[in-house]
C-alpha cells in the first residue's frame, strides 16, 4: 500500500508543479477528443435522428449495425485507418499518419456510432405529440424538427458527452495512428501506457487523476445544464 | 352556405386494417360539429386528416374549394388555417406565455401584439395571471386550458378539438363550453369529438356519427358511449 500512497503523493506533486509533459499530454488529449467529438456529433446526430424519426425498409438492419459498431474495438479502427493513411494506403499521399488529425479521424469512427445510438434512443423516447403539435400550431417541418431537438436536448447532450468519453479514454487508436510522439501526439492514455511500462507509475497516476477529473467536469457540466 | 371541407371516398388504412372509410362528407363553414363515436370509431384519425397532419390512404379532400395536394409545399400554409387541439395536449418546456405565443411567433407576430393576444387568450380560458408560470408545473386541467388558449390565440378558420373537455372540472367545463359555442359566430368552424351525448344540444351544434370508420345516419343507434342523441345534422 505504501507504494500506492507514495505514487499518489508524487502524482499530486507532478500535477501541482504543472510538469510540461503532463500539460502537453492533457492539451493533446483534449484537443483531439474535442475535434473528434464535434465531427462525430455532426455525423452521428443526423444519422440517429433520421433512423429514429423516419420509417424505411432496412431500418432494423441499420439499427443492428449501429449497435454493433458501438462495440467496435479501438485497435480494429486503428488498424483500418492505419491501412488507409499509411504510405502504401489510398490516402497515404496526405501524410496524415502519426499526426493529431489521424487520431481525430479514428476518434470520429469510434464516437459516431455511440452518438448516433444515443441520439436514436433520445428520438425514440421523445413524446410523439411534439412534432404534430408544432405542425398544427403553424411551424414548418424544419421548425418542427428544431422544436423536437430542443425538447430532447438533454438526450442529445448525453449523446455528445458519451462520444467524448469514448474518445478521451481510448488508447488503441491514439497509439496506432498518433504514434505516441512526445509533445505532439502523446495523449493522456498513451502516456499512461508508456510511462507505466517504463516504471514511472507516479507519472501515469498523475495523468490518470487528470483524466478522471476531466470526466468529472464533463458530467458536472451536464448536471448543471439539466438543472436549468 | 359554403363547404369548408369536402371529403370524397376517403379511406385510411393501417396495414390491412381500414380505420376510416368515408364516402362523402361536407363540413360547412361557421358551424359547430360534434363528432360522436365509440373508441376506435375513427374520430381522432379523421381529425388528423382534417388538420392536414396525416394524409388519407385514398380519396380526395377539398379545402375551401381547392383540392388538397398532400405533397405540395402549400401544406404548411394550409395547416396554418386549421388548428388541432389534441385530447392529451403537449405543452412545450418553458412558460405558459411561450406556449401560447408559439403559433403567433411562427406567424411573425411579436412584441406588444403578441403579449396582448396571449393575455386575451388566457383570460378567455380563465387563466389570467398564469403567463409566467412554468407550463410543466400546471395541473392536468390547467394544461388543457393553456392548450385551448394556445389554439384560440391563432384565431384559426377551423378549430378541431379532440375531447377538449375530458379532463376538466365542472366549473371550467361550463366556461369552455361557452367559449366553444361562441366560436362559429366569430367566424371559426369547429369540429369536436365528444363522448357526452348532451354536447350537441348544449353547444348548439350538429352531429356526425362515426361507427367503425364510417359515417352513419343520425337515427341509427351507435354502440356503447354514443348510444343516443343527435340534433339535426348536416350529413350528406
Amino acid at each position: 500500500m505504501d507504494f500506492l500512497f507514495s505514487s499518489f503523493a508524487a502524482a499530486l506533486r507532478l500535477i501541482g508543479s504543472l510538469s510540461q509533459d503532463v500539460v502537453d499530454a492533457v492539451r493533446t488529449s483534449l484537443a483531439v477528443s474535442a475535434g473528434a467529438t464535434v465531427f462525430a456529433a455532426l455525423l452521428g446526430i443526423p444519422i440517429g435522428f433520421f433512423v429514429g424519426h423516419v420509417d424505411f425498409p432496412a431500418k432494423r438492419i441499420v439499427v443492428t449495425l449501429l449497435n454493433t459498431l458501438m462495440a467496435l474495438p479501438t485497435v480494429v479502427v486503428g488498424l483500418l485507418v492505419y491501412g488507409f493513411l499509411s504510405r502504401q494506403g489510398p490516402l497515404g499521399v496526405l501524410g496524415l499518419l502519426f499526426t493529431p488529425t489521424a487520431i481525430v479521424i479514428g476518434g470520429v469512427l469510434l464516437a459516431a456510432p455511440i452518438v448516433a445510438n444515443y441520439a436514436l434512443t433520445a428520438v425514440r423516447g421523445a413524446d410523439p405529440r411534439i412534432f404534430p403539435t408544432a405542425l398544427t400550431l403553424g411551424a414548418g417541418r424544419l421548425q418542427a424538427f428544431g422544436i423536437l431537438m430542443g425538447e430532447i436536448r438533454f438526450g442529445m447532450l448525453a449523446a455528445v458527452i458519451a462520444g467524448f468519453g469514448r474518445v478521451v479514454s481510448e488508447v488503441g487508436v491514439a497509439m496506432m495512428l498518433g504514434g505516441n510522439i512526445r509533445g505532439y501526439t502523446r495523449t493522456m492514455t498513451t502516456a499512461i501506457a508508456l510511462e507505466t511500462s517504463k516504471g514511472e507509475f507516479a507519472f501515469g497516476m498523475a495523468l490518470g487523476i487528470v483524466l478522471m477529473s476531466v470526466a468529472l467536469c464533463v458530467n458536472l457540466f451536464l448536471n448543471l445544464l439539466q438543472r436549468r | 352556405m359554403r363547404a369548408i371541407y369536402r371529403l370524397n371516398s376517403i379511406r385510411k388504412r393501417y396495414g390491412s386494417m381500414v380505420v376510416l372509410d368515408i364516402e362523402d362528407l361536407s363540413i360547412y363553414e361557421h358551424r359547430l360539429y360534434t363528432l360522436i363515436g365509440a373508441n376506435g370509431a375513427g374520430k381522432s384519425t379523421l381529425l388528423h386528416i382534417l388538420a392536414f397532419l396525416s394524409p388519407p390512404t385514398a380519396g380526395e379532400i377539398h379545402y375551401d374549394g381547392k383540392r388538397v395536394d398532400w405533397d405540395h409545399d402549400s401544406m404548411e400554409a394550409r395547416r396554418r388555417r386549421v388548428t388541432l387541439l389534441h385530447q392529451a395536449p403537449y405543452l412545450f418546456g418553458g412558460t405558459v406565455h411561450a406556449n401560447v405565443a408559439f403559433g403567433l411567433k411562427a406567424r411573425g407576430i411579436h412584441g406588444d401584439d403578441q403579449r396582448r393576444i396571449v393575455e386575451t387568450a388566457l383570460e378567455t380560458v380563465g387563466l389570467q395571471g398564469f403567463r409566467e408560470r412554468r407550463a410543466r408545473e400546471l395541473s392536468g386541467g390547467e394544461a388543457q386550458r393553456v392548450a385551448m388558449a394556445r389554439a384560440l390565440a391563432l384565431e384559426p378558420e377551423v378549430l378541431l378539438l379532440d375531447e377538449p373537455l375530458a379532463n376538466i372540472d365542472r366549473e371550467t367545463t361550463g366556461l369552455l363550453e361557452t367559449v366553444i359555442a361562441s366560436l362559429p359566430a366569430q367566424g371559426t368552424t369547429v369540429v369536436m369529438t365528444t363522448h357526452d351525448p348532451q354536447h350537441p344540444d348544449r353547444l348548439n351544434g350538429e352531429s356526425i356519427f362515426l361507427e367503425r370508420g364510417r359515417v352513419v345516419p343520425p337515427n341509427r343507434p351507435v354502440p356503447r358511449q354514443t348510444s343516443c342523441c343527435t340534433k339535426g345534422g348536416s350529413l350528406p
